[in-house]
């Protein structure tokens, strides 16, 4: 048995003559959390369509367990597409039996298992009504029960925090982590980097249509040089005081306190950085150690353009 | 396979559980219904026309018209006495009712008897009834006089009461044809009455010319009814030398067509609810969570097998609904006339079914799956609309060529339009009866599966496409206009 639920190896995918996706390798392994990061139009969708083999790459290879995509591999996948959306003339209830009965979970099961998840999600009282019926959230959350319910050994969420507002952002996090718990393995794809870095074991980072980092969060965050946000008096002369441990960037003026950004450089260590200044005499208004984000590991990574959404076409 | 049968399961259940269905279900029976009682219904509500005769030409021609329609009148009661007493209590009951009829061989005295002998004396008003038209006195002598009593602004007395003239005849000398005819009336429509009256004075007009060349009554009127007999023989393979065409043969041609037509609106309905419920799945946004959990292909065939399922349960329970009406109404009718029970037989001919079975398979998945294709290329009917065109256009033609293929199913023309494969489902039904050669059914019938084949597979390619939104409305349009450039 493979130990990694997905393998790609240089899938690669043009829409009308358009590289949408070039050369993407990577692994997801089992009992994992992964990140698949980017912005709006880096690829992601794409790749996880050919993963699944919902669309034929151009070239390159993808295995769900050890094997091309099959239908036995796909009844152990349970996916929740980025274009969502449910039956909204059915119930809850029937919904997600539905979805469990396609995944080849047998009647009464499927309903059993359906109202344990409801409860969980704590819509209990919305099993019997219909999807028009409750908010965007409840169903958005009766999606997320309907990619699941099935208990599949992989997990492959796109950007399944969309939508959602701060609560059951926070519930959605939580099943998240439930499931990689009980043992399986979890892909999800967002735009948004606060969730992947709460959550993931491992992130795969996309721009553009290709792979620009395959690690740990810590990894990532470690390509991003420390900073610290600096307010000093106009007039002090932290160029001069500070030199060599860092690069100094002017970011604006503050309550009659110029503000500025310092990254530091390899060696460099904010202890040292405040033991300068105080020894230079400068009155320090503000110094805030910041902790880098995987955004800025990601802008590092990528640079500010390559970091934005691709724009939509009209 | 599970997926299929699941996606059909749910798309079967989805508009059995509408309210559209059961309208449908309701629907094509209480149409059906009034549609064959149209013709009655507008019969029976139509008001009777009263008209007058002013008689220029000394001959009590206005008399001679009254004597007629009366006789005419009793000639329809007799008759409609007949079949009620017959469908009441068989032949002896329509013996005795029509005996006790005629004990008054000119009026309609013997009526009360006639329906007391024939079980049927809560029906004599029934039995009376009918008379479209009254003849009354003239209220003038010309024209102008007349005018008031036609548009309205002046009435006449009747049996009901104060009513306006429908039309008044005025019957004069004429030099070459004796008597010349002029008809006010402000319905410039109707021309029952005309003709009725026209057809009293010809029938005189004949008799009299015939008793003066010495002639008598009988024998003038034996001559007015002189015609050739036809007998319609069968010539066909296989039926016996001299076997008449009866109603019961000509049946399944009329049977075929109306088949035909029950197709097509049975296909482009179903069609047309499988594009809105793809348009609807599309708009939101079910059709990718479907895709990342069934094939393509099990989708389509799903989709198309619940549907067909729909519609199956709708022949299903109007042929059952059909057949029992059939089966109870079967002794009535051959009490009334046992040739409508041979009619019945021809109409529920096996092979006729099985062919439309077939016919309706072929030309369901064939528009079926084009319309899915279409479907999946569009977010809203509107865009749906724009591409529809030349589909609907396929559609409506064959139902052109239908109308022409009762009286000339084997004109050249629908001949080589049945081989059409998106039409031959509709023209091949309509044509069977005819006994098309064999060569030409197994012929089209070959190219319609072969049609059927690629259709289902190219619309697998772009419903594929459109589900996924790597095609669009847009992106067929730019096909046709690259198509135009080039």
């Amino acid at each position: 048995m493979t130990e990694y639920a997905l393998e790609v190896e240089g899938l690669t995918k043009s829409f009308g003559g358009r590289p949408a996706v070039s050369n993407v390798s990577f692994r997801a392994a089992r009992g994992e959390i992964t990140g698949f990061l980017g912005p709006n139009g880096a690829g992601k969708t794409t790749t996880l369509r050919m993963a699944l083999g919902v669309i034929t790459p151009d070239s390159g290879t993808a295995r769900l367990f050890g094997q091309a995509p099959d239908a036995a591999g796909m009844d152990r996948v349970g996916f929740l597409p980025e274009e969502r959306g449910v039956y909204r003339k059915m119930t809850a209830e029937a919904v997600i039996v539905f979805f469990a009965r396609l995944k080849g979970v047998p009647a009464g099961e499927a309903r059993k298992r359906a109202r344990t998840y409801l409860e969980r999600f704590g819509l209990a009282d919305a099993a019997r009504k219909k999807i028009k019926e409750l908010s965007k959230g409840m169903a958005q959350k009766v999606q997320i029960i309907a990619a699941i319910v099935h208990e599949p050994d992989f997990i492959i969420l796109d950007e399944p925090f969309s939508g959602l507002d701060p609560v059951n952002q926070a519930l959605l996090e939580q099943v998240i982590r439930d499931q990689a718990a009980a043992g399986r393995t979890v892909l999800f794809s967002t735009h948004v980097m606060e969730h992947a870095e709460r959550l993931c074991d491992r992130i795969i980072l996309m721009a553009r249509g290709e792979k620009v980092f395959d690690g740990t969060v810590e990894e990532a965050l470690s390509r991003v040089p420390r900073q610290i946000l600096l307010g000093a008096p106009s007039g002090s002369d932290l160029e001069a005081v500070l030199g060599g441990m860092g690069a100094l960037e002017r970011l604006g003026e503050e309550e009659g306190s110029v503000l500025w950004r310092l990254s530091l450089a390899p060696g460099a260590d904010a202890q040292g950085v405040l033991r300068a200044l105080v020894d230079a005499g400068v009155r320090l208004t503000r110094f805030e150690p910041r902790r880098a984000h995987l955004h800025d590991a990601f802008v590092a990574l990528v640079g500010e353009d390559a970091a934005r959404p691709e724009p939509v076409e009209a | 396979m599970r997926a299929i049968l699941l996606i059909a399961r749910r798309e079967y259940l989805s508009y059995v559980g509408t309210w559209g269905f059961w309208l449908s279900l309701l629907a094509v029976p209480v149409f059906a219904a009034i549609g064959a009682g149209v013709p009655a219904l507008i019969e029976g509500s139509q008001p009777v026309r009263y008209f007058a005769v002013i008689d220029e030409t000394g001959r009590g021609l206005d008399e001679m018209i009254r004597e007629a329609q009366n006789a005419a009148r009793r000639e329809a009661v007799r008759e409609r006495l007949e079949m009620m007493a017959r469908g009441a209590g068989g032949d002896a009951a329509a013996e005795a009712a029509l005996e006790a009829f005629d004990a008054d061989p000119d009026g309609l005295s013997g009526l009360p008897g006639a329906a007391a002998a024939a079980g049927l004396d809560g029906a004599q008003d029934a039995l009376a009834s009918g008379a479209r038209s009254h003849m009354v006195s003239a209220p003038g002598a010309t024209l102008d006089d007349l005018r008031p009593y036609l548009t309205g602004e002046a009435t006449v007395t009747t049996p009901e009461g104060e009513r306006p003239l429908f039309a008044v005849f005025v019957l004069r000398p004429h030099e070459t044809r004796t008597v010349g005819i002029d008809y006010l009336s402000a319905n410039l429509t109707s021309t029952g009455l005309r003709s009725e009256i026209t057809g009293y004075v010809r029938d005189y007009l004949r008799r009299d010319a015939l008793a003066a060349r010495g002639l008598s009554p009988d024998e003038a009127g034996a001559l007015l009814t002189l015609s050739p007999e036809v007998t319609t023989l069968d010539a066909r393979p296989g039926a016996a030398a001299d076997a008449e065409v009866t109603a019961a043969d000509r049946a399944p041609f009329v049977i075929a067509v109306v088949m035909a037509f029950v197709l097509w609106m049975a296909v482009f309905s179903v069609a047309n609810m499988l594009l809105t419920s793809l348009i609807e799945e599309k708009g939101g946004k079910i059709i990718e969570v479907l895709l990342s959990t069934a094939r393509f292909q099990d989708i389509l065939i799903g989709k198309l097998a619940g549907v067909a399922a729909v519609s199956f349960t709708l022949f299903a329970v109007w042929g059952l609904v059909g057949a029992g009406i059939t089966v109870f109404a079967a002794g009535a009718l051959a009490g009334i006339d046992p040739r409508l029970l041979d009619i019945l037989a021809a109409i529920a001919d096996p092979g006729l079914l099985l062919a439309a079975l077939v016919f309706f398979i072929a030309g369901y998945l064939m528009f079926g799956a084009i319309f899915l294709a279409l479907g999946s290329l569009c977010d809203t009917l509107q865009d749906a609309q724009t591409l529809m065109g030349p589909v609907i256009w396929m559609l409506i033609l064959p139902l052109l060529f239908l109308f022409f293929s009762l009286e000339a199913s084997d004109s050249l023309f629908v001949r080589a339009a049945s081989w059409v494969p998106l039409w031959t489902p509709f023209l091949m039904m309509a044509r069977l009866p005819s006994e098309p050669p064999l060569w030409e059914l197994l012929g089209s019938g070959a190219l319609m599966i072969i049609t059927t084949v690629l259709v289902l597979w190219g619309a697998a390619i772009v419903f594929r496409q459109g589900a996924l939104r790597q095609a669009d409305a847009d992106t067929f349009k730019r096909w046709f206009r690259f198509g135009r450039k080039g």
